[in-house]
């Protein structure tokens, strides 16, 4: 190792640490082992699919009828959201590079908001499936799905339910699915659907919220002047790394848990217009 | 930019062959993603049978890679990079064989 490193070179690019030779091995490292943790996660969500695919190889009909009952409209705006957060992400580190403090700190905050509202929709969307009854178990019937069964009762009065295929079944005559519970799908099975879009949903939504800490820490360091030196400008593409990867596990969910159903567009514009008050729809 | 006179200094411009695109790039590459994006929601929306899982995990592949190779910087990783991100898929793929080579071949006939 060279002994020239112990002389902080009169740039604007800041230090490099003493246990690097330059600043370009010094990024690259900072760059891999943000890929290194990131093939960790890779893992970590595909043990997730992989349960999930074993699943659905197993139950195709029933992981259909499950997919149905789900809010595609809410998952197709996050979508958009999320690409859209994916895109000032990567304008800040274009600012950052240059040395663009107020257009960093710009972006970094519209990412956040961008990743706020993406949390919001999810949380509403959890409190339309709780309001409909779709919590695996025994849960409370709705209303509708309890009028349905005191109708089934007076004909059966020793008819034994199950609350969560009670409900399911008014969700899926709601969203129009054509499917016959019982013989085109098992709705027991679909709780197990069910398991897994809590799961696997669950677990980016945590990731959104590591994520959006991390965002805020950023904007607080650019406000203070930490990457008034450019070199900085890797600790936002470190950072860009991840948010990436957050967008590009929900690329692969999409498909997975929303559209695996049959929707329709038009569907997916009333479910959304019904998750932010719009709609004429007032849950089952 | 004086001319360096240290090696240090010298090597200090070494980060600059790593480059950030331009903002025309990164508008391009999002305009790409959006239009796939759109297709993704459009082959979900149809009814294209036992092919419909097929292509939409055939687009989220698409979306992930450029997102990968443009937004991710995966263009101008260096080769370590690239070893590190073909081994975290290669480990993944033995996650999908190796277990769905169990689970798959359980039960047979039996569900």
């Amino acid at each position: 190792m060279t002994t020239d490193n112990a002389t902080v070179p009169e740039t604007s690019y800041g230090p490099v640490a003493h246990h690097f030779n330059n600043m370009g091995q010094q990024h690259a490292t900072v760059r891999l082992g943000m890929w290194l943790f990131l093939v960790t996660e890779i893992l970590f969500f595909g043990a997730a699919f992989v349960a999930y695919t074993a699943y659905r190889i197993w139950y195709p009909k029933d992981f259909e009828a499950g997919s149905a009952a789900l809010n595609a409209g809410i998952a197709s705006v996050n979508t958009f959201l999320l690409l859209i957060s994916s895109l000032t992400v990567t304008l800040a580190i274009r600012c950052a590079y240059v040395g663009n403090r107020k257009g960093l700190i710009r972006n970094l905050i519209l990412t956040t908001l961008l990743g706020t509202v993406f949390l919001g929709l999810k949380a509403r969307e959890y409190q339309l499936d709780y309001v409909e009854g779709l919590i695996p178990g025994n849960v409370a019937l709705t209303k509708e799905a309890a009028e349905n069964v005191l109708r089934a009762r007076a004909d059966n009065p020793n008819l034994v339910v199950n609350n969560f295929n009670e409900n399911l079944k008014v969700v899926l005559k709601h969203n129009g699915f054509q499917g016959v519970p019982g013989k085109d799908y098992d709705p027991s099975r679909v709780q197990l659907f069910f398991m897994f879009y809590y799961g696997i949903t669950g677990l980016h939504v945590l990731h959104m919220v590591i994520g959006l800490g991390l965002l805020s820490w950023q904007i607080v360091l650019a406000m203070m002047g930490f990457f008034d030196f450019k070199s900085r400008y890797i600790y936002v593409e470190t950072l860009s790394l991840y948010w990436h990867f957050v967008d590009m596990v929900w690329m692969f969910v999409l498909p997975l848990l929303y559209l695996c159903g049959p929707h329709t567009f038009g569907q997916a514009v009333e479910q959304f217009k019904l998750a932010i008050g719009l709609g004429s729809g007032s849950g089952h | 930019m004086t001319t360096p006179t240290n090696s240090s200094e010298r090597h200090a411009d070494e980060f600059l062959s790593h480059t950030v695109p331009p903002t025309s790039t990164t508008l391009t590459v999002f305009a790409a993603l959006v239009g796939l994006a759109m297709l993704a929601l459009l082959i979900g929306f149809s009814e294209l049978g036992p092919i419909k899982v097929l292509a939409s995990l055939g687009c989220a592949t698409v979306q992930a890679c450029v997102l990968g190779y443009f937004f991710m910087e995966l263009k101008q990783a260096d080769k370590l990079t690239w070893l590190v991100v073909a081994s975290g898929f290669f480990f993944t793929g033995i996650q999908f064989v190796f277990t769905l080579t169990d689970y798959l071949t359980r039960h047979l006939g039996v569900l």
